[in-house]
């Protein structure tokens, strides 16, 4: 089995280097001057296009890119009426989300997600946002708000090659408002039917050489129970159930959350820019349904984000930046464990052209980690050998090479080393072929591969919980003895095509291959199980997605539908997640009215969604359809705004949804009326 | 062969790749004279003005059969224009003119505006001036220079359309946007399609400016 994965290997890195040398010596000996992307046959309009800066670190327009990207903008997340992340995500082609408790939930890009969705790469504005004790991201801790957020990039596809590990299935890009872009003092707030609220207050100012946005936020979800959900259901076997008594439990998922976030920017010169800004969340959530139900008090979840950031053009057509960034984390939730975790980053790109054909970024980063984990209670988690210091370290090269008026290559080839597990690499080869002169119909071909390192909590947890009499516990988690990286490589082919003035086509198919999955063993001492991460599977994946929009004054009316043929080796191993649904459907619909009204729809349909369980058993989530609508009325000049609607208005996407370990959970509440006041000075 | 053997020789492979490219690649990087993207698109956004732009009959039947781009300060274009440099728009060749800093152009010459010196009557037969950040502090004086001699404006500090100037860039996050001030479009002479005005972050007119004076 070795030698056909070295094989493989082998063979993907002398493809690499045959086709880089191939293009390479073209692009050298053209020497053309069709760089600069064609900016002169640009309209007006395309000019300016949205840019995004997810799939190769550098702002790009949308059909140029080297992997299938969809873009949630500011106005998307306004006219959802929605008030977090992952219920915005849901309405994107290709992701897959589900709700475990009022406010948590497992969202993965093609799936493969779990509640913290740790083959999905997230990051707000290109700074990592996971945490390095599970290695996915919790949104409710994250210091955003979403009326600061200017866009969501979410790429589908392995993205190691740009953003390292873990960019395995996708990356999700938050990418907040600048402070030009949102001068003045906003107010929002938000109330639901169930006395929900969410409230929100911004003031940006420009000032001489000074630029700077303060924000602050506060969301207070009540339990499932007093929103009039919180019905138990089981999927425990008769004696689990007799032994724990789960039944007798009431839904406790109540959260309060203050947030602010602020951010400056300082222009020292016209081509050197300093920024820098911290945010900080403090969530106090009710109990974790988590590796069984054991009511033990309400939990707190603190996380700072912090950042400073020198940018440099340095003319010649080369920018680059230099950047610090620290994440720390404080949580305690007496059903699980009580910890702590810092990680500093020091980061630097450098972009610049050559030879007239070459669009080249160079970077690298170095992370430092440390994680103290403490055990309060004889039955909480465990971590053998903590605290942990660990270090990460990368570099990347990325060239977007010009081969003539319609062809380009772009590679992207990135090592890292991390001092607990392996070292590894991930690459994207892409070529693209624009078909006609305007280059408003683009043919991408591309490889990748690209990879996820076991965090510290699959190495290392240990835990033993409800006894059973003799000192034995019925549910045991061990330490691995030895997790190697999760491997993924896809072959991929798309069109991205302007079919007529702001009308838009995108069309993406894709194989993508997994190897050495993790997921957990079980075995037996006796009656009593033992659990161990181990790498336990590979699956095969097939799967497209058709996206296409129109956006204009009128409005915006948009619909997609996803694919996605996942197949696991062999069946119920329990990779420890949720499967991609294999069918998915999305439609917009936006109407900008006479007399400052606006309608706005938003319809999802997911298929059934698998999961593989911790053990072994499959477990399965409805098909769902959901039905988000919103009336909104803007007054004095836009400077206000009201607006009402209504999310789920079928019911149907209340769940319960299992998470990893979960043996018990309560439905929460789907069909939410609201209504919403903003204004903006 | 073994994994560990496969993988070292690919770290080698990796560390090799890296270096060789950063070292054939950074050099004719630095030396390339190409200019940033952002004033790439911005020279792209130009050229999209002309065409957009109509000029008094007068200064369309002066200029040689040229449409002239005057740049004036500390030029951030560099090699931008590269690719249009013997294009034509509206079917005149394009010219790209570079005066440097106003300071410079003015020197020895007479300040008098009834009789402008050769210098500043250049910067007046221009169709389009792109007026630098180093300029800030004699924007006045350029756009009093040019206000009524049929020149489009533009540029990109803070205070350019209260000084006069008729097209002001602004950045939003990545993208570049534009504002326009219409007024002194009228002053100039010059008449901005709609195509432009529809695409504008902000448009001053008669009206929103009384609204401000109220």
């Amino acid at each position: 089995m070795f030698a056909q994965k070295g094989s493989l290997t082998r063979k993907c890195v002398w493809l690499f280097v045959l086709l880089y040398l191939l293009f390479g010596a073209r692009a050298f000996a053209q020497q053309d001057s069709s760089v600069r992307e064609d900016l002169f046959q640009m309209s007006l309009e395309e000019l300016t296009e949205v840019n995004v800066v997810s799939a190769s670190r550098q702002p790009q327009k949308l059909g140029e890119l080297s992997v299938p990207v969809s873009v949630i903008t500011s106005e998307d997340i306004h006219y959802s009426g929605l008030t977090n992340i992952p219920e915005i995500l849901q309405f994107t082609p290709g992701v897959d989300m589900l709700k475990l408790s009022r406010f948590r939930y497992a969202v993965g890009v093609r799936g493969l997600h779990e509640f913290i969705s740790d083959r999905t790469l997230v990051l707000i504005n290109g700074r990592a946002a996971e945490s390095p004790l599970f290695g996915g991201s919790e949104y409710y801790t994250l210091p955003v708000l979403l009326e600061d957020i200017d866009r969501i990039e979410i790429v589908r596809g392995p993205s190691g090659g740009a953003w390292g590990a873990n960019a395995f299935n996708g990356v999700i890009n938050i990418i907040t408002k600048k402070p030009e872009g949102a001068l003045g003092a906003f107010g929002s707030t938000t109330i639901t039917e169930f006395g929900d609220t969410y409230t929100h207050i911004r003031y940006a100012e420009k000032q001489d050489k000074w630029r700077w946005r303060v924000s602050a936020g506060y969301e207070d979800l009540k339990n499932s129970d007093d929103a009039g959900a919180g019905r138990y259901v089981s999927n425990t076997t008769p004696g689990v159930e007799a032994l724990m008594g789960f039944s007798t439990f009431t839904a406790n998922d109540f959260m309060r959350n203050e947030r602010f976030d602020g951010e400056a920017f300082y222009d020292y010169s016209d081509r050197t820019i300093v920024s820098f800004g911290a945010g900080h969340s403090r969530a106090d959530v009710g109990d974790w349904e988590f590796g069984g139900y054991y009511p033990g008090g309400n939990g707190l979840y603190e996380t700072t984000r912090s950042y400073a950031k020198l940018e440099h053009d340095f003319g010649g057509g080369s920018s680059g930046y230099l950047q610090w960034f620290g994440n720390f984390a404080d949580s305690m939730v007496p059903t699980l464990m009580k910890w702590n975790w810092m990680q500093n980053d020091i980061e630097g790109q450098l972009n610049f052209k050559a030879a007239d054909v070459h669009n080249v970024t160079i970077g690298g980063n170095f992370r430092f980690i440390r994680l103290d984990i403490e055990q309060q209670d004889a039955q909480q988690l465990t971590y053998v050998g903590e605290p942990f210091d660990e270090q990460f370290a990368g570099a990347f090269l990325i060239d977007r090479w010009t081969l003539s008026d319609r062809w380009a290559l772009e590679g992207q080839i990135r090592g890292d080393w991390y001092s607990e597990t392996q070292t590894d690499w991930a690459t994207r080869l892409a070529l693209l072929y624009a078909m006609d002169e305007k280059k408003d119909h683009t043919l991408r071909f591309a490889f990748a591969k690209a990879f996820r390192t076991p965090f510290t909590s699959p190495r290392n947890a240990w835990t033993s919980r409800v006894p059973v009499g003799g000192g034995l516990y019925a549910f045991n988690v061990r330490p691995a003895d030895e997790l190697e990286n999760e491997e993924t490589y896809s072959l991929e082919a798309g069109y991205t095509g302007k079919l007529a003035k702001n009308l838009t086509l995108r069309a993406d198919t894709y194989y993508q291959r997994f190897e050495k999955l993790i997921g957990y063993t079980k075995t037996y001492v006796g009656p009593l199980p033992y659990h161990k991460a181990d790498n336990i599977d590979g699956a095969n994946s097939w799967g497209a997605e058709l996206e296409a929009a129109i956006e204009g004054k009128p409005g915006k009316l948009s619909a997609w539908y996803a694919y996605n043929d996942f197949q696991e080796d062999m069946s119920q191993q329990g990779i420890r997640a949720y499967l991609p649904a294999k069918h998915k459907v999305g439609l917009t619909g936006r109407f900008f009215l006479p007399d400052g009204w606006t309608f706005n729809a938003n319809y999802r349909y997911a298929g059934l969604t698998r999961k593989l369980n911790l053990d072994t058993t499959l477990v399965d989530a409805d098909l769902s359809h959901r039905l988000d609508l919103c009336v909104a009325k803007g007054f004095a000049q836009g400077k206000g705004e009201v607006m009402v609607g209504v999310s789920d208005l079928f019911n149907k996407t209340n769940g319960p949804n299992f998470a990893i370990g979960q043996l018990s959970a309560h439905d929460t509440p789907g069909r939410t009326f609201f209504a919403r006041l903003q204004l903006k000075f | 062969m073994e994994t560990s053997t496969i993988r070292s020789k690919l770290y080698i492979f990796i560390v090799v790749y890296l270096g060789v490219q950063a070292a054939l690649i950074a050099p004719q990087a630095f030396a390339a004279s190409v200019s940033s993207r952002e004033y790439q698109v911005k020279a792209a956004f130009l050229y999209n003005f002309i065409q957009f732009t109509e000029w008094p009959a007068a200064k369309t039947a002066d200029n040689n059969n040229t449409i002239s781009i005057g740049v004036i300060g500390d030029d951030p274009f560099g090699a931008a224009f590269d690719p249009v440099k013997e294009k034509t728009v509206k079917n005149k060749k394009m010219v790209i003119k570079r005066f440097g800093r106003f300071t410079e152009l003015i020197k020895g010459a007479n300040e008098d505006k009834s009789k402008p010196a050769e210098n500043t009557e250049a910067l007046r037969k221009c169709h389009v001036l792109f007026v630098c950040d180093s300029e800030k502090e004699n924007l006045s004086k350029i756009i009093e220079i040019v206000k009524d001699s049929g020149v489009l404006t533009v540029g990109q500090s803070e205070n350019f359309l209260d000084a006069g100037g008729i097209i002001r860039f602004i950045k939003e996050a990545e993208k570049v946007a534009f504002e326009v001030n219409l007024i002194a479009a009228k002053e100039a002479g010059v008449q901005v399609s709609s195509q432009v005005l529809r695409l504008a972050k902000r448009v001053i007119t008669d009206e929103t400016a009384d609204d401000k004076n109220k």
